[in-house]
Formats: structure tokens, sequence, C-alpha cells
């Protein structure tokens, strides 16, 4: 009998360990052709065009293309502003409304905003923000009531304005939602009312006491997602198209560009641009943890000399990036509702169902084939992300956080020259190897949004429950599991929204063959007719959406372990993490 | 497929239909084409029933823009015919830009896939085909053999792409001639040469661009002023000569240096596509826009895009034109369903409904005779013919340098 059990327990821990693998390996294995097809053809190695031989053409070219300083400057200062203003007003927000009134309704409305895909997010920007757009006819109106007179249409744009500003600002709106909501897990964890108590009773001033507590701890345990919206904003392609700066382009938008040049011999200079944006990127990531380490290792005094604190603009950061993003829905249904649409009019002049009634019959086909591929992806993803933990939580021989991370902070577009050509050699079947790119691309995603539920876990319950007889597999299925299913229901949710997002992954590994609500609003936005343009990225955002709402819908039913299990109601209680 | 080009005569003739509506003298024009065409480009003679049957039930990946809906639309509508009269179902692989493709061929002639290739078909002109023919990326020559290429107006260059000879490498499909819209309501007389153009940019400042190079329409939007600008414009249509290129371009950037002064934006910032200054001329932040379709302010009128006071127009030494093709990849893995596609939409049923203004609007590449609708009542303007492609590649990288940082 006793032999059984040791058996059972040796199989199941194998088995486990062999799981570890599998999900390592299914995991980051695309890094290596990826990598490796950009080094390649960076140095010139390109059999497509001829070339066989190693050489810095590639550098050559780069190098003499007038411009590139500046795009280097340009893309390092897009990606800087925006991920520190990201982190500044996410960190302001939370110390002006943190668990104070109207809380609930900024964690309520975090999901709808975050949902809210960034090309449909850049598209509605660009709209409220052009010179004939939402904002400038609602000034024009003011004016012309006030003084009488029409302006003239302003000459100067906010949107691909030369100094990336529009970029920057959009940029920054879209990622405060998604810094907010990692912060929530953060700072459950770090147990903040404990700590402003005894600040203030120490003399502090609660903003004080923000700043000088509880920021340090936040920046050291928000790092990753820093890094993704870095990484994120050094690298993105479809929204600096739209938003961006074109003279030039930042960098991403340049290997973009030239990857898809007629003209086939700049494949090495686009491979060369690939590999300086992921070293660009490594940089940036770099600086930015020498930053953290200086601000809370190095130089600390000013965590204790004297009482000064910054004032804070978290309420109205979170008024503006609430309505930005809320304002976007209702101007695109108008868009995809009017017929005729001119400056300066508030409203369409000429309504017309006529694209939706064109688009209907094709709507479904692309709706089902985005939500089944999101929703495997996000499945598999999740079951990865899930083993790794439970790998991490018991084992010695940790997955370092840093490889997990690695293909959210690896430029997209830096790989996937690489992961086609391999994927050529591979089976070709297209669902297949799009469905394991986007769960290449959302695991990383999903990891961090569990990462704060699990490590509040209270690991004390699992060793009551071993001791109590049961097996590490009913430990996990009876006690923790329940605990942590709000936090998996919301990573799962993050998990599809990523995949939903894909446009590059699909496109270049679909072939052609699966067409996503991303892949058809991106390829509509370049024809410039903003009424199809608004059905697909409203659809983009609703989608999503719905995906959120039925997660919080599903975390809030099954989350009561409590409930179901009175023995482990009151010391759960206490606990913040299980609090809702 | 066979290849035997001494039958390529009899296979023409012996396509059933409307060759009785041509005179003998057309015949005679066709076949000589046809005859000069075969040495050129050893066309197989395609045994086109073999064919159809072979395509049925295929499905056919055609990789084209996939911006205007109009266009999307027409494809849906010969998807739905190619699946009804010869199971053929043609699948719009929608891309931002052809190179898209071209890149993912790429792609499968780095992996040695000369196979089971995963684009079947694509919509190109110009660099895309100069690049595609260069590195072996097409198909044998087919275009001549179509049974359909019998309605094709021989008239217009369907032989040159930018210049480039196609060798029936490509078919053709619909022209494009390089014109600006405006707005009679808010401009009663537009400039009609570029010299006017900047005398009405220096009275109307900032409500004049062009998108910026190397889209398609700036580069062509360069092409077209250097023409005008040049002392001598037949220096334009010989290979580009680093010794001679600055002296012959030096109008053109003189020109430019003083447009962009009082151009919108002042010239820091262009569209970033013609569908753009469409764009921007319904907002009114542009007098005019510039379009590759003689057709486009009313198709865009009828589709709710622009007031119904724009026109067309071109200017007066003519619109720089040129034809827009479809090919075959090297790898297709639905070659004959492609063929019996790009055979359908060269056909006068297809060709008719692309024209009509209500659908798309391009014009035709076949003869008038053979088309109805409103398809018929195209009228092209006075063509200037494109330079040699090398100025292409020189015009964009000395605009880059000059304006593009």
């Amino acid at each position: 009998m006793k032999t059984q059990t040791k058996w059972s327990v040796a199989l199941t821990t194998y088995s486990f360990r062999l799981l570890v693998i599998i999900a390592i390996c299914l995991s980051f294995a695309p890094l290596l052709p990826g990598l490796g097809g950009l080094l390649l053809a960076a140095f010139g190695y390109i059999p497509a065009i001829g070339q066989h031989a190693l050489s810095l053409t590639g550098l050559q070219q780069l190098w003499l293309w007038p411009g590139l300083g500046q795009s280097i400057t340009l893309t390092l200062f897009i990606g800087v502003a925006s991920t520190l203003l990201a982190a500044l007003f996410s960190f302001s927000i939370l110390q002006a409304c943190w668990r104070r009134r109207g809380w609930q309704h900024i964690e309520n409305l975090l999901a709808p905003v975050m949902a809210l895909p960034h090309v449909a997010f850049a598209i509605g920007f660009a709209f409220l923000f052009i010179p004939s757009g939402f904002g400038a006819r609602i000034i024009t109106l003011l004016a012309e009531v006030l003084s009488g007179a029409t302006p003239g249409i302003s000459n100067w744009s906010l949107i691909k304005d030369k100094y990336g500003l529009g970029l920057v600002l959009a940029l920054t709106l879209k990622e405060i939602p998604f810094v907010l909501f990692m912060s929530m897990a953060v700072l459950k964890q770090l147990n903040v009312e404990a700590n402003l108590r005894v600040a203030q009773s120490l003399g502090y001033s609660r903003a004080q006491a923000w700043q000088k507590i509880i920021f340090p701890q936040w920046l050291t345990k928000i790092r990753f997602t820093l890094f993704a919206v870095m990484a994120y904003s050094l690298s993105v392609v479809d929204v600096a198209l739209i938003l961006g700066p074109t003279q030039p382009p930042p960098l991403a938008v340049l290997v973009w560009q030239w990857l898809n040049d007629a003209d086939l011999s700049n494949l090495g200079k686009a491979s060369t641009a690939g590999l300086l944006l992921l070293l660009l990127c490594i940089t940036a990531l770099l600086s930015l943890r020498l930053g953290e380490w200086l601000l809370t290792r190095k130089w600390r005094s000013w965590q204790i000399s004297g009482r000064f604190a910054l004032p804070i603009v978290g309420h109205s950061a979170i008024t503006v990036t609430l309505l930005t993003s809320l304002a976007i829905l209702p101007i695109l249904t108008l868009w995809s509702l009017a017929q005729r649409w001119r400056f300066p009019d508030l409203l369409p002049s000429k309504w017309s169902l006529r694209f939706w009634q064109q688009e209907w019959a094709y709507l479904w086909e692309i709706i089902a084939t985005s939500a089944i591929i999101a929703l495997i992806s996000a499945t598999i993803a999740l079951l990865l992300a899930i083993i790794l933990h439970q790998h991490n939580a018991h084992s010695r021989y940790r997955v370092p956080r840093l490889l997990i991370a690695l293909p959210m902070l690896t430029p997209q577009l830096s790989l996937l020259f690489g992961i086609q050509v391999a994927s050529l050699y591979l089976a070709s079947n297209y669902y297949l190897l799009v469905i394991w790119a986007h769960a290449f691309f959302a695991l990383p995603y999903i990891f961090m949004a569990l990462d704060g539920p699990w490590r509040s876990y209270d690991q004390r319950l699992d060793k009551v429950g071993l001791s109590l007889g049961l097996s590490p597999w009913r430990v996990w299925w009876q006690i923790k599991r329940p605990i942590l299913m709000p936090a998996i229901w919301l990573a799962w949710a993050v998990g599809i929204s990523v995949s939903l997002a894909q446009y590059l992954p699909t496109l270049m590994l679909g072939a052609g063959r699966i067409s996503t609500l991303t892949t058809e609003a991106v390829a509509l936005s370049s024809g410039q007719d903003r009424r199809v343009s608004a059905i697909y990225a409203l659809l983009q955002s609703l989608l999503p959406f719905v995906f959120y709402l039925s997660a919080i819908i599903a975390s809030r039913h099954c989350g009561a372990l409590a409930r179901r299990a009175p023995l482990f109601a009151k010391p759960l209680a206490a606990k913040d993490s299980v609090k809702r | 497929m066979r290849y035997n080009p001494s039958k390529l005569l009899p296979s023409i003739n012996a396509v059933p239909g409307n060759h009785r509506k041509g005179t003998l003298m057309k015949k005679l024009c066709i076949a000589l084409c046809s005859l000069l065409l075969a040495t050129f480009t050893q066309a197989a003679n395609l045994d086109w029933s073999k064919i159809e049957q072979q395509a049925r039930g295929q499905t056919v990946y055609f990789y084209a823009w996939g911006g205007s809906q109009e266009i999307n639309n027409y494809l849906r509508w010969a998807d739905k015919r190619l699946t009804q009269q010869y199971g053929v179902h043609l699948k719009h692989v929608k891309v931002g830009d052809t190179a898209e493709a071209i890149t993912r061929l790429a792609a499968e002639k780095t992996a040695n896939k000369n196979s089971d290739g995963s684009v079947d078909m694509v919509w190109i002109n110009g660099e895309n085909f100069k690049s595609m023919k260069r590195y072996d990326l097409l198909s044998e020559a087919f275009a001549t053999d179509l049974p359909n290429w019998q309605y094709v107006d021989k008239s217009l260059p369907v032989t040159t792409d930018f210049a480039e000879p196609t060798l029936g490498l490509e078919a053709p499909w619909g022209t494009g001639q390089l014109v600006f819209i405006y707005d009679k309501a808010h401009l009663a007389n537009p400039p009609h040469s570029f010299a006017a153009m900047l005398d009405y940019a220096k009275a109307h400042p900032y409500k004049l661009s062009y998108p910026q190079p190397p889209s398609f329409h700036g580069t062509s939007f360069l092409k077209a002023a250097l023409l005008e600008l040049a002392s001598d414009s037949k220096a334009l249509y010989q290979p580009v000569d680093s010794q001679t290129f600055a002296a012959i371009s030096a109008p053109l950037w003189h020109y430019l240096d003083q447009f962009h002064k009082v151009a919108w934006r002042q010239g820091k910032q262009f569209p970033a596509s013609g569908a753009e200054t469409i764009k921007l001329l319904d907002d009114g932040e542009l007098d005019l826009a510039i379009s590759f379709n003689p057709n486009e302010a009313t198709s865009a009128q009828l589709q709710g895009k622009l007031s119904d006071s724009t026109a067309v127009y071109a200017m007066q030494a003519g619109a720089l034109s040129n034809i827009h093709f479809l090919a075959i990849p090297w790898n297709a893995s639905a070659k004959e369903g492609a063929l019996v596609a790009i055979n359908f939409l060269l056909s006068p049923q297809a060709q008719s409904r692309k024209g009509d203004l209500a659908i798309w609007g391009d014009p035709t590449v076949l003869a008038s005779q053979y088309i109805s609708g409103s398809a018929k009542n195209t009228q092209l303007f006075n063509a200037i013919a494109e330079p040699h492609p090398s100025w292409q590649a020189a015009l964009e990288a000395e605009w880059q340098r000059r304006y593009g940082h």
C-alpha cells in the first residue's frame, strides 16, 4: 500500500516535471528561430534574394539612411516618455483614489477600458484630436456661438506631429488602465492600510506616506508591467502608423516599411534595423531597471529627508483617461452609421445602415474565427502559466521570470521573419501555427496577471491540507484553485484580449488563411474610410469586452470559497487577496 | 500545363464566342501581337478545358490591397460568380500593402518551399512586379494564353509595366491615371499645371499637399511634376545616370523647396496615401486630392465619401498613366484556379462590373465594344507614359535625403 502511494507520488511529480518542460519548450522554442533568423538576415544571409555570404551591407545601408539618428532619438523619447508618464500618472491615481470614495467605479471601469484594443483606441483617438476631429468641431461650435465667426482649420495637428507628442499621449492614456490593473494585485499584497496607519501615527501626511513608503515597494513589484509598457511603446507599429510622426517615423515603423518594401534588397537593412530595435529595447529596459535601483536602493535619501510630497494630479488623470477611452466607443458607433459627416457638423448629416448591412453576412465568420482562436490560445497559455506558477512556487529550480517575460519584451517585428521562415518547415496547418503564436505572446501577460495573486496566496493553507492527508493534486484542486479562481478568470480574459489584438503573428503565420477582426481592421484602416473602419474597430472592442465581462461575472460567482467552506471563513476574510 | 508555343494561334481562334465581332484587321492585329509575344515569352498553350476541370474545387488565395470596401465588395461578387460558374473559390486576403505578399513569398523562397505556397494570385504593378520578376517569384508566362485575352485592348500599354516588359508573366486588370479631385463649390478653376499649383498654394497657403513618398501616389506626384518641370523630359525615359541626376532633377527640388513653405502643415507632414488626401479634401483640410482612378470622384460620391460637387481633372499636359496587373507566384498551390479566376476577371462581364461607377469605377483594360453599362462612359485623359523605373528609387532616395527627416 505504502509503496503504491510512493509510486503514484513519484509518478505525479515526474509527469508534472514533464509538463513544466513541455511548457517551457512550447513557449520559448519560437524565440530561437526568431532570433537566429534575425541575426542571419542582419548579417547578410538572405537566400531568397541570392545572398549566401555573410556581409555588413545591411548595416551599411542602414547607417547611410538619412534620418536614422532622428528616428532612434524619437523612438527612445516615445518609449521612455510614455512609460514614465504612465507610471507617474498611475501612481498618482492610486495615491488619490485607492480604496477611497469612487474607487469601486474606477475598478469597474478598468476592464472595459483595458478591453479597448490599441488599434481601435488609436482610430478613435485620432478622430478626437485631428484638426477636423470631434474636439475641433466642439471648439468651432463654441467659437461660432460666442463670437459669431467660424475659425479656419488649424494647420497644426497633435496627430502625427513631428515630435511624437500625440503618440506619447495616446500610449500613456492607453497604458494607464493596464498599469492600474496590475497595481491592484500589487497593492493588495502590500497591505497598504497598515503601512499608512503606521506612517500617519509617525506624523507623515497621507501623501507623504504614499510617496515615501508605498511608492518604493510598488515600483519594485510593478517592474515587469513597466517593462511590458516600455517594450510595447518602443516597438509598436500599428498605433504608430495611425498616430506617430512620419518624417522620419519611429524605428519600428521603419523596420515594418522596409520589411514590406517591394525592393527585396532592403531585407538586409530591415533586419539590421530589427536588430537595432532589439538592442534599443534591451538598453531601455536596463535603464529602467537602473532607474528603479537608483531610486529604491542607491539614492534613497529622499525617503527619509524631510517631509516634502509632490502635488498629486490623480483625480484629473483618471478622469482624462477614462473620458478619452469611453468617448471613443460612441464616436465609433456614430461613424459606423454615418453616410455623410463633414466638418464641422457635430452629428452626421446623412445616416445609413448600409455599411452594417454590407458587412453583416461576413461578420459572423470573422467574429467566430477571432473568438475561437482567442479562446483556445488563451486557455492553453493559461494552463501553461498555471503550471509554471505552480512549479515556481514549489521548486528550487525556478523558471526565471525574465525568460517567461521575453516574448512580451522582445519587439515582435524583430522575431517574426525568422519565425515565419521556420514555420514553413513545420506542419502547414495555419490554424495551429497561429494559435501557437497567440499562446506564445499571451503567456507572459497571463503569467503576470497571476503573479500577484499567486504570491499573496497563503502557503500555510497548502500545509494544512497536506497534513490533513489530501494529495497534492487535491490540495490544489480543492483549496488553492477555488481561492485563486477569480484571478484565474481575469487572467484568462487578459489572455483573450491579447490574442484578439494580435496583428502581425496572425497575418504572417496564418498566411492570409485566417482573418480576424484585427487583421480586417488594420487592412481597412489603410483605406481611410472611417465608416467601415469604425465597424471593425467597434467590434474589435466589443469582443474582448464581452470576455472581460464574463470573466468578472464568473469571478464574482466562484470567488467565495469562504462561503462554501465555513472552516476557512474567518482567517481568509482577513486577507486582502480574497476580499472579493 | 502543356507547353506548345506552335499551337498558340489556333488556341485563340478556338475560343468560342465573340470573335465574329472583330474585324479582319483586328484579328490580324491580335494574331500578330500574340505571335510576337509568343516568341518573346515562349508562352505555353493552355489546354483550357483541362485547366477548368482541374480548377474545380480549388480555393484561390488572392493577396490584394484591402483598404477599399468597394474593391472588397467587388471581389466578394467575383467569388460568388466563380463559385457558381467554375467551382473555384476566390478568397481575398486583405493586405495593407501588396508588398506584404512579396515578403511572404521571399520567406517561402528562403525555406525552399517550391510548391504548395500560400499565395495563389497577387495584384501588382511597378516596383512589386519588377521585384518579383527579378527574384524569380513568378510562375511561367500565361497572360496571352487566356481565352479572354482576345478582348484586351492592345492599344493600351498592356505588355509593359512601368517600362518593364511583362512577357506574359502578369495579366492586365485595370487602368490607372494620376488625377486630381477638387470641390467645384469651393474652387472654380483648379490649377492645371504644377506651376499653377505653386501659385495657388502661395495665394491660399496650407491647402495643398501630396502623399509622402515612397507611397505609390506620392512618388507618382514627384514623377509627374518632374516630367512637367524638367527642361528635357526625354531624359526621364532613359535609365537614371548618377552623373546627370542632380542636374535633371534640380527643377523639381527647387519647386518643392518653395511649395513646402506654403503646403499643408508647411511640408513638415504629408498625408500617408492617396486615400488620405480624399479624406482631407472632404474634411476641408486640403483643396485637392490625388487619385489613380479617373472615376474616383463619382464613385466616392455614391459611397458618401465626397460631396456631390466634387469633380476629377487631369493636368493640362495629361495624366501619368499605368496599368495594374494580376500575377501568379511560382509556388502557387492552386495555379489552375488562379488562371480561371484571372480569366474570369478579364471577362467582359467582370470588367463591366468593375468599371461600374456604383461598384468600383476602375477603368477597363478591354476594348470598349465589349463593355456595357456605366463603365462604357469612362473617359480616359490624355496619357503620359511612366518614366524609366530606375527614376522611381532615385527620386524617392533624394526626397528622403532632403525632406524626410
